[in-house]
């Protein structure tokens, strides 16, 4: 197996990195995914590590209570909300954590290598992890028993989607649909492809690249169970976690008492943690905190934030992310002209959007989807508001009395009406008089690939190569635009096949000319994530994926 | 009577049968599917195929609400999908809930409607009438979600004396009855604001009558007159509508519920409904519409011993 510091696509980005041709945070993240140490890592970027190790001493002892949802937590390996995960990961442990920064470090395991061409995958478990029941330590049998079941089909969990590529086969079940056309599932590629090197010690043989194994082994439901549950999870659950779940009542709360004997990453210094289950609506969250009924709530909303800012006792936690929605049009009239498409990029004034629908938290939008806090986004490539060349294009494509269109969007959350609506204020003095159709969230979910105007949130994905991929490839089931270019494509998938950040980027830069040039979509803004807590909350920062970690909170008496 | 009452329950079943089935089919039309809604907008769509299939929403509508009455009619109202506990738990929870609110708010609410309607009402244009007046049209007219705002903010944001929500345990540093204030206070000012108004008119119009002129021509003394004579005549009119306000007691605290996070019968149809969890959706109709037409025979009822003139 290499050593991690030897590893060629190290040397590589060590290369890059020196000649300044790749960013100190990709570097980071490429060296950690390497088995590099976090630690090393950020010295070898010339970064200060951030201080993750706090200058005040954690206090032990107190509640914390949290206003989140309190959904099903029952089959953690199917788990679909990140809010069950958040009350599931207190008891049970991910093998790898990504942080805030985007960087990968051990946590179940101490430490991995990659093979040079980054198929085989090592990973040596610590070995002073302790079941909180039976007192068992945690080895490789228990976290090969997850990783099959996780990838087991019959299981049904999203992490297959992650790793199908690098070590899972389609194949025909010899059943038939309702069609009548032959059923497909998946299954390892080969019978070695989890491979038990010794107690500590695990293997993962991949049919195909992938540098972000690591990333993957911390995908949301990858959370390790005690084999001897079959795979259910509950009130008293085993776990190597620093919680036990110790009450559960769907839709009101859930309880954990902090685990005895220790925890190996640390505190916990909580000695219980309620999540208490508030609703949807956002000014519960505010009366929550105003009367102390829970010290911290899952997301702030922009809808209530004058009145979080009102309540002294609060502090706030922010992230920047690649959160957005877009306002997409189908190449139908009059948008099937690409002149048409950038009248409406140019006629919309980011900054001012960003103002106005979310309060300015975030970063004006790029309108080629690729955002500042992706590693390859390549910067500089922008379409600035201006109206009078949107009213020129507009004469030009035929349209010299402007054009008229409907917009289907959302109600909730509240910010994207909002942005809608002040994008519709600014396209009229282009000349670009838009109607707005609001449609519940349900309803719009049913339409949203078939509206020929729509405004449509994606979530956050750590490279922006993912978002072209699922957005923009021609016939891509998420392509909701039915957008289509050849150059596009083939740039795309050259894209996806570079590990070393540098060249991405370079390609990066066409994808984005050509998403300005041609592409179906504007992009007002970049979220950035809030939420609200008690000042006596510390230890806590906020991750662009709301993961929340209990046992490295503290709260001040 | 007796005939009235068979009558009453065999349009009481009938009514009921037709609506579990138009609830029924109304979630089949309305968009957006269970168990897309169950898991959230992150899971794939082998994750929402095979649990369809585990819940058996892969078959036919008509052979589902067939499976669900059978069930229904052994007393077996099904698992509640968002809540993954029998529906019989759930609901006997909330309504409990709901019913402790509603009782909070209807003993405060006919009392206190009663009492402004008639001193208000029984010397139209007075001081009283006026002020009474001004204050229900006031409380009648703001919305109970900027009713529960407003007194979020003075109560809770401001002076600190209240809790901002009532998730009805008494662990989270405020006393249960604390809990009940301001969602009580939101419904009795919203309701009591409509109550008073109808009270009052009816007491104008009893007042206005012959038989009270006479009764106070013949030197009768005024406080006599109007708890003798007025308050009965000036009751019937209203008795139906303070009837009503059961239903909306029951099933109709939604807004309130939701601002206040209150655990009760209303927030969960809205959720139910919002997920599509059609088992709860079923039971609380069934709820709901057994209340509201066991209201209207208590109603009738009542109005009869009230005036003696009607027979049913």
């Amino acid at each position: 197996m290499t050593d991690p510091m030897e590893h060629p696509v190290l040397k590589d980005a060590t290369r890059e990195l020196r000649e300044g041709r790749l960013d100190r945070r990709a570097f980071l993240r490429v060296a950690t995914l390497l088995g590099v140490s976090a630690g090393a890592a950020y010295g070898m970027a010339g970064l200060p590590a951030p201080a993750l190790a706090q200058t005040a001493q954690p206090k032990k002892g107190g509640t914390l209570r949290l206003g989140m949802r309190v959904h099903d937590l029952s089959s953690p390996h199917t788990y679909s909300w990140i809010e069950a995960a958040n009350a599931g990961r207190q008891t049970l442990d991910y093998l790898t954590q990504t942080g805030p920064d985007n960087v990968t470090r051990p946590h179940l395991v101490a430490k991995w290598t990659a093979s040079p061409d980054l198929k085989v995958w090592t990973f040596e478990l610590r070995k002073d992890v302790k079941w909180r029941k039976g007192g068992r330590t945690f080895n490789a049998d228990d976290a090969i028993w997850n990783i099959n079941r996780v990838l087991d089909a019959k299981t049904g969990s999203s992490v297959v989607g992650l790793l199908k590529g690098f070590i899972l086969e389609e194949y025909e079940t010899g059943e038939k649909d309702d069609k009548g056309a032959a059923k497909k599932s998946t299954r390892l590629w080969a019978p070695n492809a989890i491979e038990k090197v010794d107690e500590f010690t695990f293997r993962l043989n991949g049919k195909a690249a992938n540098l972000a194994i690591p990333e993957a082994l911390y995908h949301y439901p990858f959370l390790m169970l005690d084999p001897a549950e079959g795979g259910k999870f509950g009130v008293g659950s085993n776990g190597t976690g620093a919680y036990e779940l110790t009450e559960l009542e769907i839709g009101r709360r859930a309880v954990f008492t902090a685990r005895k004997d220790g925890y190996f990453a640390g505190g916990p210094w909580i000695e219980r943690f309620e999540i208490i289950d508030i609703g949807e609506d956002p000014a519960a969250a505010v009366a929550a905190l105003a009367s102390k009924q829970i010290d911290m709530e899952y997301q702030g909303s922009i809808a209530t934030l004058p009145a979080m800012e009102k309540l002294t006792h609060l502090q706030m936690f922010k992230v920047d992310t690649a959160y957005t929605a877009v306002a997409r049009v189908h190449p139908i009239k009059p948008f099937d002209d690409k002149r048409v498409r950038q009248a409406l990029r140019y006629a919309t004034d980011t900054e001012a959007t960003l103002k106005a629908a979310h309060r300015g938290l975030g970063l004006p939008g790029d309108h080629h989807h690729v955002a500042p806090v992706h590693p390859e986004y390549a910067p500089n490539i922008a379409q600035k508001h201006d109206v009078a060349k949107a009213k020129a294009l507009l004469a030009e494509a035929g349209y010299p009395n402007g054009i008229d269109a409907e917009i289907a969007c959302r109600p909730q959350p509240d910010w994207e009406l909002l942005a809608v609506q002040t994008m519709v204020e600014q396209w009229k003095a282009a000349g670009i008089r838009v109607k707005i159709n609001v449609m519940p969230s349900a309803q719009y979910w049913d339409v949203w690939t078939k509206v020929p105007f729509g405004f449509t949130t994606w979530a956050h994905r750590p490279l922006g190569t993912m978002v072209l991929g699922l957005a923009y490839r021609t016939g891509a089931s998420w392509n909701e635009a039915n957008w289509s270019n050849a150059e596009f494509d083939k740039l795309i998938t050259e894209a996806e096949g570079y590990l070393d950040v540098e060249k991405r980027r370079q390609v990066m830069a066409k994808l984005e000319q050509i998403l300005l040039e041609d592409g179906p979509v504007v992009v007002p803004l970049w979220r950035a994530l809030f939420a609200h807590a008690d000042k006596k909350v510390k230890g806590y920062q906020l991750h662009p994926s709301v993961y929340i970690d209990v046992y490295k909170i503290w709260v001040e008496a | 009577m007796a005939r009235y009452l068979l009558k009453q329950l065999f349009n009481m079943a009938i009514t009921l049968f037709a609506v579990t089935f138009i609830v029924f089919v109304l979630n089949e039309l309305t968009p957006g599917d269970v168990v897309r809604k169950l898991l959230g907008p992150y899971a794939s769509a082998d994750q929402v195929e095979k649990v369809t299939r585990e819940m058996g929403l892969d078959r036919p509508v008509m052979v589902r609400y067939a499976e669900y009455m059978a069930n229904a009619a052994r007393g077996d109202f099904g698992q509640s999908i968002v809540f993954r506990r029998p529906v019989s738990e759930v609901l006997w929870d909330r309504l409990g809930n709901t019913l402790l609110l509603a009782g909070v708010c209807f003993a405060i609410i006919v009392p206190f409607s009663v009492l402004l309607g008639v001193l208000a009402g029984m010397r139209e244009r007075g001081w009283i009438d006026r002020s009474v007046s001004v204050f229900s049209s006031v409380c009648a007219s703001i919305p109970e979600f900027a009713m529960g705002v407003f007194l979020l903010a003075i109560f809770v944001v401001q002076l600190g004396w209240l809790p901002g929500t009532s998730p009805l345990r008494d662990d989270t540093g405020w006393p249960i009855w604390t809990q009940l204030v301001l969602p009580a206070a939101v419904v009795v000012l919203y309701d009591a604001g409509y109550l008073i108004a109808m009270i009052r008119t009816s007491m104008v119009e009893v007042m206005r009558q012959p038989f009270i002129r006479t009764a106070v021509l013949k030197g009768m003394s005024f406080r006599r007159v109007v708890v003798k004579h007025a308050l009965r005549n000036a009751l019937i009119a209203p008795f139906t509508v303070i009837l009503l306000q059961i239903n909306y007691l029951v099933a109709g605290l939604v807004v309130v519920e939701m601002v206040f996070a209150y655990p009760g019968f209303g927030r969960m149809m809205l959720e139910a409904a919002l997920a599509k969890d059609i088992a709860i959706v079923e039971a609380g109709t069934l709820v709901a519409v057994s209340v509201t037409m066991l209201t209207q025979v208590v109603g009738d009822l009542g109005y009869r011993a009230l005036d003696p003139r009607i027979s049913i």
